[in-house]
């Protein structure tokens, strides 16, 4: 019976070219055969959950693996709404790994997940040709980790910290890198705290050339800047570390001259603690730029104008809110590249604003850049008629995350919620993927967003909607929905139970000071035994919740892996004792 | 299997407000906030006391008494972990942006050059530092003698009504309905609830009790 199948060999060779993973996982369907050659030859991997599977499951699926990227902690995680001691350990997986893909595993990315030195010192010593380790978002390691990795891995080619939190033991893990040429081509280690050898840091930077990303850290003064971008005038992005310093004339030059000399350079970032006289030192690579971080400088206009209406080809900018209204109408004539926005607050905590930014400067940009379509936008007052503008100006919008800082804030025009606004949104941008709401919205948004966000995959939602109906508006109606999370908004059980197979068809969701009950709980979990339904408490131990209490946080994920066992005191997976 | 109807028309906010009888409030010894890091010598017990006459008098106060009821019926999260402004993880800005924040208000404080301007909404500063506090003096209508009381402990209109009146030995039941007004800072007298929480904070001046006649 069987028809004549094309030989393995030109099955891998066809397979080689898909590189997307959702076309491997369509090609693993297709039959047995295909499975079979489709997993022997998968070399890269993407788990957005790392409790979604099991280390062994991975590897008896994949027996060669190059590279591995693990999520671990909810988003919510990195605004202090997950407790500490949860969860997202990395070393099974590495203990695992180290035992399978001696010689294959490269490259390994994390986020959100705890590290230990162990873990750090297994790998560097397991892994033959370890070439990238990226740490987002991670903690759980000290400096003594880093050595390790810095020591033993030599052909080390990225290592970047991301804004993990790193303990801080010794200043010279950096002298841990082999005498002689290394590999490096991106080193990030802006998030480190204490003091750096600077000698290390020079002989390294000297003994990497093909060094084409560095970021420091606040510890690296502006005055030793001249000196390393000398060292690396091959650079592509260079974060600064601390930019301030008594204005002295010759530091100045120096450090201009420095920028000068850097060619290649695309992206800045960096710029802890600014001295605007500085600033002028980094015209001489504007017109190159297409990314510029500045969301921790406290530069203020006019000094910020003078720097960013120079930077004609940005694409990205991060920034604080002191550009303002004012700012951003300076951004968008000038910056007509600009793909992503984000503005931070600069007082965030403050009862008043500080700062004069609102929703016409959004209003500004949207209008001006024609291929904006990343925004992040932190403001204190909004109204539908600007978002309807937004939306109207860029139907190309991609990812759209606002918040306004006063929660349930209304249209301050209006008073008016902000249904229509976002309704705009969501009816207008046919390819939004992710969208983040805030300010007074009501149930008729989660009906506009199940009706129209088809292709919304994340959304984020926090004070708003009246009632389960609006949660049941975007379970029911958002086909592509793969992230959801909530807080304090007034959703229940009712939507919950009755959209619980959509929950399978989602990577997670998160849901924290909502309505829903412990019994809810039990129920699901129940009814859906591929779910792993965590309830995180930290008031009390969990057993002893009535069946109509409320839960203060709920984790609900699908899983292959089962409930998991390496959970604090404080979190219960529901039905876990159950035998199925 | 259990199937759920979903009916059409579902009542509204189902929201409970938080049983506060879950958390140990046993005695509240002027100790108002459920956490533990907070203003240090939390002075809820207003020892600063005036009379008409502005003299100064010590005097011994009642404990302060907690509403359970949360008047104005917002979903108000427990302060936890010394958050800003009681609630956790809002507005959504990570650990290292938070610390930056607080680092830039401090050199403000401390008077150093600094260059960012933060609007100062008062007394001990507007914003909400781990030492922040913000005393305003408060008068009720038809009682001689004024108190002082932190703001900073509190984090609604309604809790804040209830407890002043509480606090001049008045109480609901006796039929003591009282409005809360305000002065701001360009010295007008406003109704207090219009302005969001923490807008009201940075600008009030001084807090008077007056009696509601529409009861």
């Amino acid at each position: 019976m069987a028809s004549a199948s094309l030989p393995e060999q030109v099955l891998k060779h066809l397979f080689s070219f898909l590189t997307s993973d959702k076309d491997r996982n369509c090609v693993s369907l297709v039959c047995k055969l295909w499975y079979e050659v489709e997993r022997r030859c998968r070399r890269s991997v993407f788990i957005g959950n790392c409790y979604a599977v099991t280390p062994d499951i991975m590897i008896r699926r994949f027996p060669q693996l190059t590279s591995l990227t693990l999520k671990g902690k909810p988003h919510f995680a990195d605004f202090n709404l997950v407790p500490d001691g949860w969860g997202a350990y990395v070393d099974p997986w590495i203990a695992a790994m180290s035992q399978s893909y001696p010689f294959c595993l490269e490259e390994i990315r994390l986020k959100r997940m705890v590290v230990t030195d162990e873990s750090l010192e297994l790998i560097s010593t397991s892994f033959h040709n370890f070439k990238v380790l990226i740490l987002l978002s991670c903690e759980g390691f000290t400096t003594d980790g880093l050595a390790a990795i810095a020591a033993n891995c030599r052909n080390l080619r990225e290592l970047d910290l991301g804004e993990s939190e790193v303990e801080d033991l010794s200043s010279d893990w950096l002298s841990h890198f082999p005498d002689g040429c290394t590999s490096l081509v991106s080193l990030n280690i802006s998030c480190l705290g204490s003091e750096i050898n600077f000698s290390d840091l020079e002989r390294l930077i000297t003994c990497s050339p093909n060094l084409k990303t560095l970021r420091l850290s606040q510890a690296v003064p502006l005055e030793k800047l001249p000196d390393l971008l000398c060292r690396a005038p091959q650079l592509v992005e260079f974060g600064t570390g601390a930019y301030s310093s008594e204005v002295q004339s010759d530091v100045f030059s120096n450090l201009e001259e420095a920028f000068s000399g850097c060619k290649k350079l695309e992206g800045l970032s960096g710029f802890w603690d600014v001295t605007p006289a500085y600033l002028p030192a980094v015209y001489p690579v504007c017109s190159r730029l297409t990314s510029l971080n500045l969301s921790y400088a406290t530069i203020q206009n006019p000094d910020l104008n003078k720097l960013i209406s120079r930077c004609h080809n940005l694409q990205r900018l991060w920034v604080l809110d002191y550009i303002e209204d004012t700012g951003l109408q300076a951004l968008a004539a000038s910056c007509k590249d600009l793909q992503e926005l984000r503005v931070f607050p600069s007082d965030p905590f403050g009862p008043e604003p500080n700062v004069s930014l609102t929703e016409q400067g959004l209003v500004a940009v949207s209008d001006g850049c024609p291929k904006l379509q990343t925004v992040l936008y932190f403001c204190r007052q909004m109204t539908n008629a600007a978002l309807v503008t937004i939306a109207r100006n860029r139907p190309n919008m991609i990812c759209f995350r606002l918040c306004i800082l006063e929660p349930r804030s209304p249209d301050y025009l209006t008073l008016e919620p902000l249904d229509a606004g976002f309704g705009a949104i969501v009816e207008q941008c046919k390819e939004l993927r992710r969208l983040s709401l805030s300010g007074l919205l009501t149930d008729r948004i989660f009906e506009y967003i199940g009706a129209h966000a088809k292709k919304l995959e994340m959304l984020s939602v926090a004070f708003v909607g009246d009632s389960d109906l609006g949660l049941h508006h975007v379970l029911s109606g958002c086909e592509s929905l793969r992230k959801l999370e909530i807080r304090d908004c007034p959703f229940g059980d009712k939507a919950l139970l009755a959209n619980a197979a959509k929950l399978e068809t989602m990577r997670s969701l998160w849901m924290s000071s909502c309505s829903v009950s412990f019994g809810a709980c039990e129920l699901l979990s129940q009814k859906m035994p591929r779910l792993n339904i965590e309830v995180i408490d930290e008031n009390g131990p969990p057993d002893t919740q009535s069946e109509s209490c409320p839960v203060e946080k709920l984790y609900i994920y699908r899983t292959v892996a089962g409930p998991r066992f390496d959970m604090p005191g404080f979190v219960r997976i529901m039905n876990q004792d159950a035998a199925h | 299997m259990m199937e759920l109807q979903l009916g059409l028309a579902l009542c509204g906010n189902s929201a409970k407000g938080y049983n506060l009888d879950d958390f140990n409030i046993g005695s509240l010894c002027g100790n108002f906030n459920l956490n533990n890091n907070i203003m240090k010598g939390s002075s809820s017990e207003i020892l600063d006391v005036q009379d008409e006459n502005n003299v100064q008098v010590l005097q011994t106060l009642p404990l302060l008494v907690w509403d359970k009821d949360d008047a104005d019926g917002h979903n108000e999260s427990q302060r936890k972990d010394g958050d800003e402004n009681g609630m956790v993880g809002w507005p959504p800005v990570n650990a290292l942006r938070k610390k930056l924040c607080h680092q830039s208000r401090h050199r403000l404080y401390a008077g150093a050059m600094n260059y960012v301007t933060v609007k100062n909404g008062g007394v001990g500063g507007g914003g909400r530092g781990s030492n922040c506090y913000k005393y305003v003096k408060v008068k009720m209508e038809g009682i001689g003698i004024a108190r002082k009381i932190d703001l900073s402990n509190f984090q609604s209109y309604g809790t804040l009504t209830d407890t002043l009146i509480s606090m001049f030995g008045k109480s609901r039941e006796n039929g003591d309905v009282y409005k809360l007004t305000y002065q701001d800072k360009e010295g007008d007298w406003l109704l207090a609830g219009d302005v969001p929480w923490r807008a009201f904070v940075g600008s009030v001046q001084r807090l008077k009790l007056i009696r509601d006649e529409d009861y």
